[in-house]
């Protein structure tokens, strides 16, 4: 894992401190977050967002789209920890393949602060 | 436990569509929210993204509600700091704000952006057409505009909404018709009534199997049978003949009770009788016998 991917560092902060928000703003101009626009934007109205700028629009998910990738990458981190700990011969040969399961998401929510209890039942 | 295979996206060009997960995989509920499905296929873009392959439905639901959970706190708080500075939009400073709150640093969106390198994007989910055609009952003939309303006003409603009509029907008449139906009616008395006779006393079947469908009114056994078809009877006599035998026997009753009561009399008083139809019986003279 290399420095980038960890979550808001210092160092990040430093190294782009430079770039004023209304250039991030001007620069979402034209740039389509995985979130499509009208999906966030139903879920902001829902709660009483209303905005004409489909910038902030995009910023927020942008920022969601972080918060979760975020998740995701230590939850990576987490995978990887415990496939090595096993180092299970089932792997080896081919590419590894990872999966994301409970197991890993938990204790990195956590970390988060967010508490998951597994449910009776899924549907 | 689930689990779901990313293949397909893997095989996907970098537009993801929502054809990408299957639908069962989100959400199997009576309906499926489209935006939460959505929301379920971009975090599987982003699972992908960071490198996994699979991952568990369990997995995906959870971050999938907590993508949803928030986008809706954000706005929220936005427009909490909007109002606190007495806005009534947001402006970039608020969102910055709750973002902040929320433990959101804005720089570090600003180097999750850069760094990103093979965005997806996933397609904005088309607008459902409501395909059906709500038809709307047509009753009678709707009247044409008069002259003086001009044709862009709406038409008039159905005629039943403010015409009087008539609720009865005009008898019918006609000689052939009315055959018909006393024929008609007829002939489904006649079956009522064999189908009652048939349900209510006791049924023959031709056949050997017991079957529903070909029940024959059992025949009373006569040990005159003949007598039937010596002496014909037709129908609308019978009531008349009822009725002559009714009359017989009571006026045979009343003999005799008559009778009876006139025994009695003739116990009582002798001679005397309050009958004013019958003379008193006369004596023959006796003739003079002449000396």
């Amino acid at each position: 894992m290399d420095s980038n991917q960890q979550q808001g560092g210092g160092q990040q902060i430093s190294r782009t401190a430079g770039v004023p928000l209304s250039d991030f703003l001007m620069q979402l101009e034209d740039y389509n977050p995985t979130i499509p626009d009208a999906v966030t934007a139903y879920y902001l109205n829902s709660s009483g967002f209303e905005t004409a700028d489909g910038r902030l629009v995009r910023l927020i998910s942008l920022a969601a789209q972080k918060f979760i990738s975020d998740i995701a990458n230590d939850a990576l981190q987490h995978c990887k920890m415990r496939g090595s700990q096993q180092s299970s011969s089932k792997t080896k040969g081919k590419d590894k393949r990872f999966t994301l399961t409970m197991e890993d998401l938990t204790p990195v929510l956590a970390e988060y602060g967010i508490t998951v209890k597994k449910p009776h039942y899924y549907i | 436990m689930e689990v779901i295979i990313c293949e397909t996206l893997h095989t996907q060009p970098k537009v993801l569509t929502m054809a990408a997960i299957p639908s069962s995989t989100v959400e199997s509920g009576t309906t499926i929210d489209p935006r939460r499905k959505t929301l379920a296929t971009a975090v599987s873009a982003i699972l992908q993204e960071a490198g996994f392959f699979a991952f568990e439905k369990a997995a995906l639901g959870t971050l999938t509600e907590m993508l949803q959970s928030l986008l809706c706190e954000i706005g929220r708080s936005s427009k909490q700091f909007s109002e606190q500075a007495l806005r009534t939009v947001p402006v970039v400073g608020d969102v910055v704000m709750a973002l902040l709150e929320l433990g959101i640093n804005v720089t570090s969106v600003q180097a999750y952006k850069q760094r990103l390198s093979n965005r997806m994007a996933v397609s904005t989910p088309a607008q459902q057409v409501d395909m059906k055609q709500h038809s709307v009952l047509q009753v009678g003939d709707k009247k044409p505009h008069p002259f003086h309303i001009p044709d862009h006003l709406p038409p008039f409603p159905d005629t039943h909404t403010y015409c009087f009509s008539h609720s009865y029907k005009q008898p019918v008449t006609e000689y052939e018709a009315i055959r018909e139906k006393a024929a008609a009616q007829k002939k489904d008395i006649e079956r009522a009534l064999t189908k009652f006779a048939a349900k209510t006393s006791d049924t023959q079947t031709l056949f050997l199997t017991d079957d529903k469908e070909f029940m024959l009114v059992g025949v009373k056994p006569n040990p005159k049978a003949y007598l039937d078809a010596l002496m014909p009877r037709d129908q609308v006599f019978e009531e008349e003949e009822e009725r002559t035998r009714r009359k017989k026997r009571k006026a045979a009753q009343e003999e005799a009770d008559q009778q009876e009561e006139k025994d009695k009399l003739n116990d009582s008083q002798e001679g005397e009788l309050d009958n004013p139809y019958l003379r008193p019986v006369k004596m023959p003279r006796k003739p003079k016998v002449k000396k």
